[in-house]
């Protein structure tokens, strides 16, 4: 499974003074963070708030108004994302074809260009996701949580070090959420570092460190423990943490 | 550049439509019902439409050509699986080139289609060999499609990509010679036909197929067509990559 390939000592994702404007809106502003090598880091933050945005700019496609972003050591590139995992809030699949031949294309895309070894891989993480049954089908015949379920596996399939994922879990029943953070558990622990945006407090619960995006800055940031620690009270829950930072400290 | 990714790319295109029944149906059926109407209307003027007929061809190929090459790379656009393609690390030139392999497979069997369809069904009298008029719809097909593909990039939906049809389209029907002689029109629109890569197409067709030229005497048309076709592919993969 991923893991290897990370600069050794550096962190997975640094991120100084992040700017990003879509004309006169500013959508991303100072951001500034560090995520180190294996941790599940959660980006919360309500509709709008600039979380694809942030992911997209790491992911490389796009640029920033100003400020700095370091992806495993190096500016976001084309030359370098086969060490990156980008899983898109669309699911972005091609509906004609079967599981087995998306998961090919994107395979070939990250330069597996042998066909042993691609099939050895895309067996695994179909089997991963729980699709290798469903391999011939058409996506077009898929439900919503198959094909995000694809769309994940074609997120591994190059086993990366670095999981980009935008809202992965939006829309998927109980049972399915619960077996995904199963499998980002599992890379987390094989040493894979995961950013995974969200805006649900289900999802903030597993991760590692969360940092709750409001209105393009960051307003809190911790690990679940202590930002539930921060509204002072001993029974807060995630919701009332991300309510109590988003309102600037009151709860 | 990777071979690897550009024939990933164009076997997937060519399996996508493929499996799309209905679209690779209107591929054909398309050109047929189009010429039809052609044939009919011209039912009884004869020499006027082995005069119109080189002209037609190449009208209707690049037509068809700029709409399926168009409608399809946005759909890609729309899907977000183009700006998945480009997380990976895929080339421009890798993506340019295999798109475009893969949309001139269908592109030469709807030109294949209107020229057999023109020059049999129609019954037309014309000079030349098949083949080498081939030649020259190959090289318009290439232009088609790299236009689709760089003004795709500017529509943001399908209804966007089709009203970009009559502003790309009309002034290359009207002043290419397919319709009028480009010499005849005042010196305005003659100066701008000869900027429309249509234009040499017409010409070269019309060489071939009245008065019985071969691919030699065409240097200069084959030549610029050529140059339109590499220009648009060049300024698609400068655009390809915007959000």
């Amino acid at each position: 499974m991923p893991g290897n390939g990370t600069n050794s000592t550096g962190p997975a994702v640094k991120v100084e003074g992040l700017v990003f404007s879509y004309g006169s809106i500013k959508v991303l502003d100072e951001i500034s963070l560090e995520i180190p090598v294996g941790e599940v880091f959660g980006i919360l933050g309500a509709n709008g708030a600039g979380k694809t945005t942030l992911i997209r700019l790491l992911v490389g496609l796009m640029k920033p108004a100003s400020g700095g972003v370091q992806v495993l050591g190096e500016p976001p590139s084309s030359r370098r994302s086969d060490r990156v995992g980008y899983m898109p809030q669309l699911n972005a699949l091609y509906l004609e074809l079967s599981v087995l031949e998306n998961l090919s294309f994107f395979a070939r895309m990250y330069g597996m260009s042998d066909k042993a070894s691609r099939r050895e891989s895309v067996e695994s993480v179909l089997r991963l996701v729980g699709l290798w049954d469903r391999r011939d089908d058409p996506v077009l015949r898929l439900s919503g949580g198959m094909r995000q379920r694809v769309s994940l596996a074609i997120s591994l399939v190059h086993s990366p070090p670095l999981l980009l994922l935008d809202e992965p879990t939006v829309g998927l029943d109980p049972e399915l959420r619960a077996s995904f953070w199963d499998h980002f558990r599992d890379m987390a622990e094989a040493g894979t570092t995961l950013i995974i945006s969200s805006h649900t407090m289900d999802d903030a619960a597993h991760c590692d460190r969360l940092a709750f995006l409001r209105e393009g800055r960051f307003v809190g940031d911790g690990s679940p423990d202590e930002l539930r620690a921060a509204t002072g009270r001993d029974d807060a829950t995630l919701e009332e943490a991300f309510l109590h930072f988003v309102r600037g400290g009151q709860s | 550049m990777s071979v690897d990714r550009t024939l990933a790319i164009a076997e997937r295109i060519v399996r996508q439509i493929v499996r799309d029944r209905r679209s690779l149906a209107l591929i054909i059926v398309a050109p047929v019902i189009v010429m039809s109407l052609v044939g009919f209307s011209f039912a009884d003027q004869q020499q006027v439409l082995d005069r119109i007929a080189p002209g037609l061809i190449a009208v209707f190929v690049l037509f068809f050509t700029f709409i399926l090459t168009g409608v399809s790379f946005l759909r890609e656009r729309a899907q977000g699986t183009l700006e998945r393609l480009l997380t990976t690390p895929v080339g421009r030139v890798d993506i340019l080139v295999g798109y475009t392999a893969g949309f001139l497979i269908f592109a030469m069997v709807q030109s294949v289609v209107v020229l057999l369809f023109t020059v049999w069904a129609l019954g037309i009298d014309y000079q030349g060999t098949i083949w080498q008029i081939w030649v020259v719809l190959m090289l318009l097909i290439v232009v088609g499609v790299s236009l689709g593909i760089f003004i795709s990039t500017f529509a943001r939906n399908e209804f966007q990509v089709v009203q970009f049809i009559p502003i790309l389209m009309a002034p290359q029907i009207f002043l290419s010679g397919a319709v009028a002689d480009v010499d005849k029109m005042p010196a305005p629109l003659e100066a701008i036909a000869y900027v429309l890569p249509l234009t040499y197409a017409v010409d070269g067709l019309k060489d071939i197929m009245l008065r019985g030229d071969g691919l030699s005497d065409l240097g200069f048309e084959l030549g610029i067509m050529a140059a339109f076709g590499l220009a648009l592919l060049a300024a698609a993969a400068v655009t390809v990559r915007r959000p």
